[in-house]
């Protein structure tokens, strides 16, 4: 579990320095990757669905990319685009591809869909917390 | 001293519009050139013309293009239309210039400055490429590793991935074809992990192919793209989403293609 942490942690990071996000925000990249990547699997081992557990590990990916924007005074689109990293659907797409060339059809469609689901999930994680308004997440000055 | 420079810059006879209209040009190209979202783009080409005092601030922002037209009985008319391939994501440029925008606000900067900083900001160094590698090579391993692989597994993405950018460098360049060039990572990503298992390297094929693909999953386009559409900029957020799946899918067809390749030559299962 910490080690999963981890290299979702390190991971982002390095997916940051690939989009070229400068150094001081790349640990607060590293951050929301990995807080999205340990959500994700403490909820998988209760025993959630995966779309479920997509959805709530980008909430809370986008709600502290969100923070992370006002502290930084940086666009949040940083942090979101790092962030969500270790959520992306990579291994459902791998799954269609080995079905469908073993003439699985039925398990191709099946990890497909899949796919598509946790992408939706991810959309609306997205969505729903931008549209939450601005204000909760100002932090306030002493 | 600071007032006087204040209303100079401020008063209706200050910038020429023109100027002031090619200046939120070049911030918007630099913006949507390396990944910001619409609206930004928007928002921060109106916030300059505002500032210097052009009353017109209504551009057509599309994914690739920006159109502005402008002009009233006091304004001369402008018009320009700029087409923006956008390859590649510096964020770190789309950083920079929304810091500019904040600057320009609080009232620090004349139109020449904001010129130069914008001159700046575009030839602004990124990574070294060996970095790039290494950093990509990185990313494989670590995601395997989080998906559950083990140590001989980490290894193999770790090369996988680095030799991947390699070829993502050389070919993916921006006057070829995307779609193909995709096709041909997803290949080559699965031809490195095949030889590597077949090497007795790796237990897990499935997960240091799974790991190596992350480095190439359109996460700018796909999360841009849905903001887009969940703001209202439904061309340009369409077109984005469409590319990320276009990408995916280009990247699974690779590894499909491979499977079907190997199974064909060596006439084995492979896991």
């Amino acid at each position: 579990m910490i080690g999963q942490v981890a290299a979702a942690f390190l991971g982002t990071v390095t997916f940051a320095l690939m989009c070229g996000v400068p150094w001081k925000y790349r640990l607060c990249c590293g951050i929301c990757g990995g807080a999205g990547g340990g959500l994700y699997v403490l909820l998988e081992q209760t025993g959630f669905t995966a779309s479920e557990t997509t959805f709530f590990a980008t909430v809370l990916v986008i709600v502290l990319s969100r923070y992370f924007a006002v502290l930084g005074r940086c666009p949040a689109t940083v942090f979101v685009i790092s962030g969500i990293i270790p959520l992306v659907p990579g291994a459902g797409i791998y799954w269609m591809a080995y079905y469908l060339v073993m003439d699985q059809q039925e398990l191709a469609l099946a990890h497909g869909f899949a796919a598509v689901k946790t992408a939706v999930a991810i959309v609306l994680g997205i969505v729903v917390v931008f549209e939450l308004p601005q204000r909760l997440f100002r932090i306030r000055k002493e | 001293m600071c007032d006087e420079e204040y209303e100079q810059s401020d008063s209706p006879s200050g910038p020429d519009p023109c100027q002031v209209l090619e200046t939120a040009m070049e911030a918007g190209h630099i913006l949507l050139e390396n990944g910001a979202e619409i609206f930004r783009v928007k928002e921060t080409m109106g916030r300059i013309c505002r500032y210097f005092g052009v009353e017109f601030d209504d551009f057509l922002v599309l994914s690739n293009g920006i159109f502005t037209m402008g002009g009233s009985d006091r304004e001369k008319p402008f018009a320009q239309i700029r087409y923006i391939p956008n390859f590649g994501t510096r964020l770190d440029k789309v950083v920079a210039v929304n810091q500019l925008s904040r600057e320009i606000e609080k009232g620090s900067y004349s139109l020449e400055m904001v010129n130069r900083r914008l001159e700046e900001i575009r030839h602004m160094p990124g990574e070294k490429a060996c970095m790039q590698v290494l950093a990509t090579g990185l990313e494989s391993a670590c995601f395997c590793y989080m998906f559950g692989g083990g140590g001989a597994d980490v290894a193999v993405a770790f090369l996988a991935g680095s030799l991947l950018y390699i070829y993502m460098l050389k070919v993916g360049g921006p006057h070829r074809s995307q779609l193909v060039g995709h096709i041909g990572g997803g290949m080559l990503l699965t031809f490195l992990c095949i030889v590597c298992h077949n090497l007795g390297l790796g237990e897990h094929l499935d997960l240091t192919i799974i790991g190596t693909i992350i480095p190439m999953v359109p996460g700018v386009a796909f999360t841009n793209g849905i903001r887009d559409i969940a703001d209202g900029d439904y061309i340009s957020g369409i077109v984005r989403v469409l590319d990320a799946v276009l990408v995916f899918t280009s990247v699974g067809i690779g590894v499909g293609m491979m499977f079907m390749l190997y199974r064909r030559v060596m006439g084995g299962l492979l896991l």
